[in-house]
């Protein structure tokens, strides 16, 4: 026989694992830490690569000037600036994905909870189907 | 309205009915018109503009994440740009690696939005797309709005470049660059463009959280206005008169169309079927879950009038308990 009380309960639960859930049950292989620097470490990686480019893309608009004064351009200066920015550049999408990421976890460990507990009433469910028969 | 809200019933209905198919059919659609309008505006590789290679990416956007068809979009520009000039189609796509690392990567789900915003400026809608993004999204979305106006008018000048370029040596090249760069960076029509939306997106955000009544319609008429004020101002700044009245009848346009998206948007969000496949051991489940929608019936209206004679009165004589009587009806099922 059909028991529309666990059926329902099953709905809800496969929906929220299609769609939602499944990033959240994604994240929870994940210490906290664990997630949150493997991420920061990305956006710094990635934000390396893009300012790389950057540099790249000025420097070939400056090639000219570049080229003329090769001699005499004050390279020293020119590292410290291009650190400078490297440093805050990183510092920024470092700091910035150290929150958004934390607080991503935070939240899909509040779905999972209520995912949980209905997991617990479905086995409840099943447990006491079980002892009927 | 009544009429209308028929229609949203019915509509609701058949989006319930038929959502497996629609939604393909839908997006296949949409990528048909992205792709053709990506030939028609770039379409140098006469091989990529054939109808078998149309059809078959647009099939294949339509069976895949959003994503897929960004990416699509993408890399057929590129193509189209790399038949006429491969140096023009290297910078085009580092500066699109430069805007997906720095940018696009942290808004996975808004990725359309780069689309979007391009196919919308062909169509001279684009300010439908901030207005909308207010209303059903939040402030982040100006991350990639901006990115979209970028790659809308890196475009554009590539458009231009491509027929300023005819032999090629290394110093060409460079020229050619330099002209690309320049025009990108000292364009301020790009400029005021992704100021303008950015404030469109936090004017309709901010108004529709406010709570007072019809902030919806009020936060899409703000979005309407906002957008015809600023670009009134920057076209005035940038000395193209010629394009104001294009601007004011789309944006006029834009805030209805977004209207109308938002009258079928209860109706198209909250109304989502949900197919789930699990199984226990005894049965295989495959069950369809069809979400109540109670819209229309908040639409009724009910009056109380109440009658003020004595008969009335007797009914609700403080005497008899009404409670008692229920109680001993229960009784007698039982």
């Amino acid at each position: 026989m059909l028991n529309f009380k666990k059926i329902r309960l099953m709905t809800k639960l496969a929906v929220y694992e299609k769609k939602e859930g499944k990033e959240d049950i994604y994240l929870s292989k994940y210490y906290k830490t664990d997630y949150v620097r493997f991420q920061v470490l990305k956006s710094i990686l990635s934000a390396t690569v893009g300012y790389g480019l950057i540099l790249g893309m000025i420097a070939l608009y400056k090639m000219e000037y570049l080229i003329k004064n090769a001699v005499t351009l004050n390279y020293k200066s020119l590292g410290t600036y291009i650190l400078g920015f490297y440093i805050m550049t990183i510092t920024v999408y470092g700091l910035g994905s150290l929150v958004y990421y934390s607080m991503k976890y935070d939240a899909s460990r509040k779905k999972l909870a209520r995912y949980f507990k209905l997991l617990k009433r479905l086995e409840k469910l099943y447990n006491d189907s079980a002892q009927e028969s | 309205m009544l009429p209308l809200l028929e229609l949203r019933e019915r509509v609701k209905n058949f989006y319930q009915r038929y959502d497996m198919y629609l939604l393909p059919v839908i997006k296949f659609i949409f990528a048909l018109v992205v792709f053709c309008l990506i030939n028609k505006d770039i379409g140098y590789d006469a091989r990529l503009k054939s109808l078998p290679i149309v059809l078959g990416i647009s099939l294949l956007s339509a069976f895949t994440p959003s994503a897929v068809m960004v990416l699509l979009a993408a890399i057929i520009s590129v193509l189209h740009v790399y038949f006429i000039s491969p140096i023009l189609s290297i910078m085009i796509i580092a500066i699109l690696m430069i805007l997906y690392l720095l940018f696009i990567r942290y808004t996975p789900k808004l990725g359309y939005v780069l689309l979007a915003i391009p196919i919308l400026f062909q169509l001279k809608i684009p300010y439908m797309l901030p207005i909308l993004l207010g209303l059903v999204s939040t402030p982040v979305a100006m991350i990639p709005t901006s990115c979209g106006v970028i790659i809308y008018f890196l475009f554009q000048i590539i458009k231009n470049a491509v027929t300023m370029q005819n032999n090629i040596s290394i110093e060409d090249i460079l020229q050619l660059y330099t002209y690309v760069v320049d025009s990108l960076i000292g364009n301020r029509q790009m400029i005021m463009t992704i100021v303008i939306f950015s404030l469109i997106i936090m004017a309709t955000y901010f108004i529709r959280k406010m709570s007072f009544n019809y902030a919806f319609e009020i936060s899409i008429l703000a979005g309407g206005l906002l957008s015809i004020l600023g670009f009134l101002i920057s076209y005035l700044i940038l000395n193209r008169a010629d394009q104001i009245l294009s601007m004011i009848i789309g944006s006029i346009v834009s805030a209805g169309l977004v209207y109308i998206i938002h009258f079928f948007k209860l109706t198209l969000d909250y109304s989502r079927v949900e197919h789930a496949t699990f199984e226990d051991d005894v049965y295989y489940y495959y069950v369809k879950a069809v979400p109540k929608a109670t819209v229309t019936i908040s639409e009724v209206n009910i009056r109380h009038y109440n009658v003020k004679n004595s008969k009335a009165r007797e009914f609700s004589d403080p005497d008899t308990d009404e409670s008692d009587i229920y109680n001993f009806e229960e009784d007698n099922d039982n």
